[in-house]
Formats: structure tokens, C-alpha cells, sequence
């Protein structure tokens, strides 16, 4: 049997995200598009499959259908095959009334029958939120090398950040002899990714010891310090958390520039573009005579009439004449009239924007948004999938469409800034 | 009810030598000849037929079958992948005795007979892969069977002075528009006296194919449709039938032809609508699906053209078409060419019509193909696999053979030239 038919691979996809707002109204996090043609569990799929891996079961939980769609038979990485497979894995009823999984560990033993039917000698759990590359055979290599029960995945993040994480202090030998989660007073820069390899025998004896708890970073790893072989695997390179709008924004804009350490390509990162549905494939992009592109990343399917500066367009978007986008993202299928004028905007897919409209007006530091401020405060305007956006309408910074807004959900011809309609 | 099991078994004729297209059909059959920038050219009958709902399909391929046949892959791209779907690649096979290589379009149907017996289709729809076109074949074959033709040919009207070109028939008006009787043809007719061509696209009750094909194999010394089995067909008083196409058809024999109808992809409203067509392609093969999005430079201009995924643009393309895996890098103008895939274009370099085939390399400063200063020039074309020094100099209508060494570049190549 080959070393890698020994490793199972779960992950975990059932993030809601939810200060990713109107993005995830209809999708989990890791659905949510990124990069043009990439969805956000992309990179997490690409890189077990680029690290050899190919047992995987995928753990769903909070609006999965476009997931369960995007993910299919999971050719598009490879999965299919004999010794290959994906399965998806919703909760189920079962032993108690509520099964919903109530953390990431509880997430796990509640699929402890998938693990035991699928032998294998260690468990990589990862979640399938983040944007990165990463070699998960070289982290096996690592917790082999090291004759670890736990290996936890760890960078160096910023100091004002790291409160957000599970964060370790390591020893000469890259061995974790503290941690705290989520610590106000950090005494260490180094944080948890959330991506762990288990040995099974003992992932199976440390959920049977204890049947409560059910978070690996909160519960788990704190108290296997102490006994057990908990390794520190240290990675490098970019790695980026997009639960927030300014973090999505700041990501997808990293990949227009060159010396920003991302790049899809580069990286091995597959899409799904079987995923759609559409009878057609998407032809080439089509510049008209007079159109005008800079700093941008423009998708197959897009068809360019007016200005596009520095901004990323996925497929089957049309920019009309004299419409210019700029600082932007554009989702699937906008179509953006004549005359517009986008300014830093995130648009879902499908969104319909009428003639001479602006989205994005005023000075960039204005108004937060004041149902969700912690959400918007950037100046990122946000429009819901299949809005449709009356010609001549102007929306301020900080806005939110709701998804499915017709013309009539405007009363006036005119958004302020941190409204929300 | 729609029954299961396909009534139509459709053969794509795609696979011999043909003398066009230069050396862009170097190494590859013409039905593989990328077009549009990210399909194939065979890639316009297969949506077709996906379109037609016609899912069972042979392809005959001889000639340098590799890039088809890794094309084609499962068929699972046209939907061609289920219990009565399904693309099978049918090469010459010994067992013939007289020739185990198939002599003729007509030879390769003969010699699949056999094959087409086991589906043991109403009608044979038998078709080129080598033009560019949108047909919904259904409408021919409705006509087919409501005249219960051994034969219907669909045709297309051209101008009389190039109809020598072509395969002609003369169509009675016995259904108008629609089409009629075939009461003539002929193949390539050096004083053409009608003008109806044929698009090699034939609808075949499979006895009546069978009988000719069968007479043809025994009597004659040439086994084309067009030359041999047209012919005996009427000759035979089979009921032989015209379907009149008035749409778009890339005939591309020439270089210039071929161009041509790249830049019938341009403009607002383009002959060749590749969305409204519907046009699949395989895009497993090159991995082109794995491409990430255009990437465009903060200095580049881009006009009246269609670029793909994979590519990079940090010069100027005005009028062109690019294929996935292209770097324009800064400074460089290319301008009413055709860049096939992986063509790398470098710093203040100059390309003015110019077809590029694959893996092609075009170093600093270089500059392919004259200016258009208001008098048109002719195509350049570069084969693949080639690597074009800095600074090196190539003038318009200049045929480059592929894979050539660098000291075939060392001297400026003059308009009109061929390098081998």
C-alpha cells in the first residue's frame, strides 16, 4: 500500500463567515468566490490533492448546496478513482435529537464511523477557509520525523492580530510546551493556522477519553500539551484569513500585483468551472475598440466595452460603454449599463446595474455602515447577488444592497453613505 | 417520448493529410487546429452535434492523430459520455487486405462499415471536421426523412467565380428556400455553370451508402464523397437531395483564409459568435481549465480583441487573438495576429500580422511582419516550437518552419521568404 493511501484528510467547511455579510447569505464561507474563477475551498482542496492526499471527506454543515454542487464528484481535483474519493459529510440525526456540530472536534467525533471505515494511520484536518499554498506531505514528513501524536500548523502573525488566534510557545526542538487561545496579553506572535495531523489510533482514544468537549484549539491541544507529542510545524508564505470584507478585499486585490507572494496559478489552484451549469463554454475575454483595461484580472467570458482599473472581474461580466470599475470586484454574470460608475465594490453574482447609476460616491473615509459597522467601515460598498440596480441610482460608501433588490426597493434615487436598503 | 437509443450515427471526417493551412498542419490534422482563441477547429461540428442532440460519434483520423485523439478524450466535454453517447476515435486497422491505410474519405466509411452496422443507425450524418460553422443538423435530417432521400447534401451558395473551389450542385426549387432534387454536381468544376457547394455535410440512408461504397471500392481508383460517391449516387437515380444553408461557413484552405476568419471572431457584432454558437471545447486538454484569469498590466492597451485565461498582457494588442499561456510582455505591440498557445512575446518587440503556432518564443526587439502603411500585406506564419532571437527582423507573407535553429534567424528573413 502506498504511504499516502494511510492518511485521511478531513475538512472542515462548514463556516458560516458571517462577517463576510451578503456574501454568505446563500453560501458557506468556503463557497464564496474568489479570484475571478476560484471559490475559497479551492485552495484547500488544491493543496491536499497537490500534496498527494486523496481520501477526503469534506464536512459541511451550514448552507451546503452550492458546495455540494461546486464540489461534484471532485474530478476537478483528482479525487476519482479507486483508492480516491470525497465524500461530503452534513450532520446527521442520530445518537442524540440535535446533532449539529457544535465545534470542531465535536464536528470530527461526529463522524467517527467515517474514519473507522476509511483505515488510515493519520488525520490531517484542515478547514477550508483560507487562501494559501501549502505542502501537506512535507507537514506528514514533519510529524513523522518528529514521532508526534499532534502536529498544529503555525506562523508568525502580526502582534496586533493575534488575538484572533490560537497561539504556542515552542521549544529549541519545535515542540509546543504552552498555548492560548485567544489571548488578550499575546506573549507570542506564532498562531495556529488550524490545520492539524492526528495520529488516528490516538485522535480516536483522545475523543473516547473525553466526550464533552468540542474544540480542538480550545479544549484539546491545551490539555494534550501536557502529556502528549504536540509539534509546532512552522510555515511561511502567504496565508490569509478572508473572513472579513476589507481582509476578501485586500486578497483578491493582492493577486493583480505581482510581488504579493499569491498566485492561483503558480500554486496549482484548481477550479471548478464544470460547476455552472452552462451548455456553452466561456469563450476568450472581448475587448471592443475603445475599451479600456488596466491593473486587472479579467476572466474568460467577460465582454469589455468600457474602463476597468485595478480590479477583478470573474466570468461573464459585460461593462457597457463609458462605464468605468475601479478598485473593484465583480462577480459572475454582472451586468454593468452604460454610463457606471463602480467605485471599491464587491457585486455578486448576477447583479444588473442600470444606466448612468454609481455605486461607491463620495469621499472613501464616509459613514460606516450603521446596521453592521463592524462589517463595513472601509468604505467597500456591498451588492447582494441579483440586485437590480435602477439607471441613474447613486449609492455612498459603505452600503449594503440586499440580494434580490428590485428597482422598487430604492425610494429615492439616492443611498447614503452606511445605509443599508 | 425521446427514445434512449440514438436513431442517428454521425461520422466526423477528420483526419487526412491535407495540403493547407501551411505549416500550421505540420504536425496536426486540420480538424485539430486551434482556433478561436481557446477551441479547436473540429471543436464547431462537435457543439454542433452535442447542440443537435446528436451524441453518438465516430471520428476517423489517420494523419498525425495524437493531438485529436488527446482532444477528444472521453467526449465527456460535448456530453458524449453515457450508455447511448459516446465519441469513438476509429483508426486505420489491418484486416483489409488491399489497403490497411485508408485511401480516401470515402475508404474510411467503408472500412468502418462495420461499425456503423453494429449501431444499426436510420441515418448515417456524415461530416467534415474542418469548418467553421453553426448548424442545427436536425433540420437536415427532418428534410431528409420527409423526402425520404438516400442522400441530402447541405449546400451553400457561392459567387460563381469561386465555385471551381468547391464541390457544386444544381438544386431544383422543389422545396424553395428550404432546398430541392439535386440534379447535378460536380467536383470542382474548372467552368462552374451552378453553384450550390457542398459543406461535406451528407445525411445517408446506411443501405444506400453501403451499395455505392461497395461498387466504389471494387470499380474505381479514387474513394472521395465528393469525387466518387456523389457521383454514383445520382448516377445510380438515388433520391438525391440539396439542404440549403444560408448561414456563416469558414471554408479556411489557405493562410490567409485561415486569418480571415480569426478576424471574423472581432467586432461588435462578429460573424463568429462563439457564445451564441454554443462552442465546447475539451478544456482538460492543455489543462486550460486550471489557467487563472487574464492578468493585465498597469500600462497595457488592449482593443478589439479576445484573449483567454492564462495569459499575461503588459503590452499593446490591438485586432488580435491569444490563446491561453501567452505573456506580451512590456512595450511589445501585436497587432491583427493570431497567438496560438504558450506564445511569448517579448520587450518593445513588434508583431503585424502574423499567425504564431504553439510554444513560440519571440525574444526583444524583434519585428515580425511589415507595417500596414495603408497597402495590405500578406500573413506571416511561424511554426511551433520556435525561439526567435532578439532583434531579429522577419518581413510580411514569410512562411518559418518549426523548430529551427537560432542561426536561421542570424540574417533578416525578406518579405516572401520561406525558412526551413
Amino acid at each position: 500500500m502506498k504511504e499516502h493511501d494511510r492518511t485521511l484528510v478531513l475538512l472542515l467547511a462548514g463556516g458560516v463567515g458571517s462577517r463576510l455579510n451578503v456574501l454568505v447569505k446563500t453560501r458557506a464561507k468556503p463557497a464564496v468566490p474568489f479570484g475571478g474563477i476560484y471559490r475559497i475551498i479551492d485552495f484547500s482542496l488544491s493543496n491536499v490533492m497537490n500534496s498527494g492526499l486523496s481520501q477526503v471527506g469534506v464536512l459541511t454543515q451550514y448552507k451546503p448546496l452550492s458546495l455540494m454542487r461546486h464540489l461534484g464528484t471532485g474530478d476537478a481535483w483528482d479525487f476519482t478513482g479507486r483508492t480516491r474519493g470525497v465524500k461530503i459529510l452534513p450532520p446527521r440525526t442520530g445518537f442524540k435529537d440535535s446533532d449539529w456540530y457544535k465545534g470542531t472536534a465535536d464536528a470530527v467525533r461526529q463522524n467517527i464511523d467515517f474514519i473507522r471505515s476509511h483505515p488510515s494511520k493519520e488525520i490531517v484536518i484542515l478547514s477550508g477557509d483560507h487562501i494559501y499554498q501549502m505542502d501537506l506531505d512535507d507537514m506528514l514528513q514533519f510529524h513523522r520525523r518528529k514521532e508526534a501524536d499532534v502536529t498544529v500548523a503555525m506562523m508568525v502573525v502580526p502582534m496586533e492580530q493575534i488575538h484572533q488566534f490560537g497561539t504556542g510557545i515552542v521549544n529549541d526542538e519545535g515542540r509546543i510546551v504552552e498555548w492560548e487561545e485567544k489571548p488578550e496579553v499575546p506573549r507570542t506572535d506564532l498562531a495556529s493556522m488550524g490545520i492539524y495531523v492526528f495520529d488516528t489510533e490516538y485522535l480516536l482514544q483522545l475523543l473516547a477519553d473525553d466526550r464533552e468537549s468540542t474544540d480542538f484549539g480550545m479544549h484539546f491541544i491545551p490539555k494534550a500539551i501536557e502529556r502528549d507529542n504536540v509539534f509546532a510545524y512552522p510555515f511561511r508564505g502567504y496565508w490569509r484569513d478572508v473572513g472579513t470584507i476589507q481582509a476578501y478585499w485586500e486578497a483578491n486585490m493582492d493577486i493583480l500585483r505581482d510581488d504579493s507572494g499569491i498566485s492561483p496559478e503558480e500554486w496549482g489552484i484548481r477550479p471548478n468551472s464544470e460547476a455552472n451549469g452552462r451548455s456553452a463554454d466561456w469563450p476568450p475575454a472581448r475587448f471592443e475598440a475603445g475599451s479600456s483595461v488596466q491593473g486587472s484580472m479579467i476572466s474568460a467570458g467577460c465582454v469589455i466595452e468600457g474602463e476597468v482599473v485595478n480590479s477583478v472581474l470573474s466570468p461573464g461580466v459585460r461593462v457597457g460603454k463609458n462605464a468605468t470599475i475601479r478598485d473593484s470586484i465583480i462577480l459572475q454574470d454582472c451586468i454593468i449599463g452604460e454610463g457606471v460608475t463602480i467605485d471599491l465594490a464587491i457585486l455578486d453574482k448576477r447583479v444588473v446595474v442600470g444606466k448612468d447609476a454609481t455605486v461607491g460616491r463620495g469621499e472613501r473615509n464616509a459613514l460606516i455602515n450603521r446596521e453592521y459597522p463592524k462589517h463595513l467601515f472601509t468604505g467597500i460598498t456591498l451588492v447582494g447577488k441579483e440586485a437590480v440596480l435602477p439607471p441613474r441610482l447613486t449609492v455612498g460608501r459603505n452600503c449594503i444592497i440586499l440580494p434580490g433588490s428590485s428597482p422598487k426597493s430604492f425610494i429615492t434615487v439616492e443611498v447614503g453613505a452606511g445605509e443599508t436598503v | 417520448m425521446k427514445k434512449l437509443k440514438p436513431r442517428t450515427l454521425a461520422m466526423i471526417l477528420a483526419g487526412g493529410r491535407v495540403d493547407e493551412l501551411n505549416v500550421l498542419t505540420a504536425y496536426r490534422p486540420k480538424s485539430a487546429v486551434p482556433f478561436g482563441g481557446f477551441a479547436r477547429v473540429i471543436d464547431f461540428p462537435l457543439s454542433n452535434l452535442m447542440h443537435s442532440g446528436l451524441e453518438q460519434v465516430a471520428v476517423l483520423s489517420q494523419y498525425r492523430s495524437y493531438s485529436l485523439i488527446n482532444h477528444i478524450g472521453s467526449g465527456a466535454a460535448w456530453d458524449m459520455l453515457g450508455r447511448y453517447r459516446g465519441v469513438s476515435i476509429l483508426p486505420p486497422s489491418k484486416g483489409y487486405g488491399h489497403s490497411d491505410w485508408y485511401r480516401g474519405s470515402a475508404d474510411a466509411v467503408y472500412q468502418n462499415l462495420d461499425f456503423a452496422n453494429y449501431h444499426d443507425p436510420e441515418e448515417l450524418l456524415i461530416l467534415s471536421g474542418d469548418h467553421i460553422y453553426s448548424m442545427d443538423y436536425q433540420e437536415l435530417i427532418d428534410y431528409h426523412r420527409e423526402k425520404d432521400a438516400d442522400l441530402t447534401i447541405a449546400c451553400l451558395k457561392v459567387p460563381m467565380n469561386t465555385a471551381h473551389r468547391f464541390g457544386v450542385a444544381d438544386i431544383d426549387d422543389e422545396d424553395g428556400v428550404r432546398g430541392g432534387r439535386v440534379v447535378q454536381y460536380k467536383e470542382k468544376p474548372s467552368k462552374p455553370r451552378f453553384n450550390w457547394a457542398s459543406m461535406t455535410i451528407m445525411c445517408f440512408k446506411p443501405k444506400a451508402l453501403a451499395e455505392v461504397l461497395a461498387i466504389n471500392a471494387r470499380e474505381d481508383d479514387s474513394f472521395e464523397f465528393g469525387r466518387n460517391i456523389i457521383p454514383r449516387m445520382l448516377h445510380g437515380k438515388k433520391r438525391v437531395y440539396g439542404f440549403k444553408f444560408d448561414g456563416y461557413w469558414g471554408y479556411t484552405r489557405t493562410i490567409d483564409e485561415f486569418w480571415q476568419a480569426n478576424m471574423d471572431l472581432l467586432g461588435v457584432n462578429p460573424l463568429i459568435d462563439l457564445e451564441d454558437w454554443g462552442i465546447r471545447t475539451n478544456l482538460e486538454h492543455r489543462s486550460i481549465r486550471d489557467c487563472q484569469p487574464l492578468k493585465i498590466g498597469n500600462e497595457a492597451v488592449i482593443q478589439d480583441s479576445l484573449i483567454y485565461n492564462g495569459c499575461k498582457v503588459e503590452g499593446t494588442v490591438e485586432r488580435s487573438i491569444i490563446f491561453p499561456g501567452a505573456h506580451v510582455k512590456k512595450g511589445a505591440v501585436v497587432r491583427d495576429s493570431v497567438l496560438f498557445f504558450n506564445n511569448i512575446i517579448g520587450r518593445n518587440s513588434c508583431i503585424n500580422k502574423v499567425v504564431s503556432d504553439v510554444n513560440v518564443t519571440v525574444g526583444d526587439e524583434v519585428r515580425i511582419g511589415e507595417e500596414n502603411d495603408g497597402d495590405e500585406k500578406d500573413v506571416t506564419v511561424v511554426g511551433w516550437n520556435n525561439l526567435v532571437p532578439d532583434q531579429t527582423v522577419i518581413g510580411s507573407d514569410c512562411t518559418i518552419y518549426p523548430t529551427l535553429t537560432a542561426e536561421k534567424f542570424a540574417h533578416a528573413i525578406r518579405s516572401g521568404e520561406i525558412v526551413r
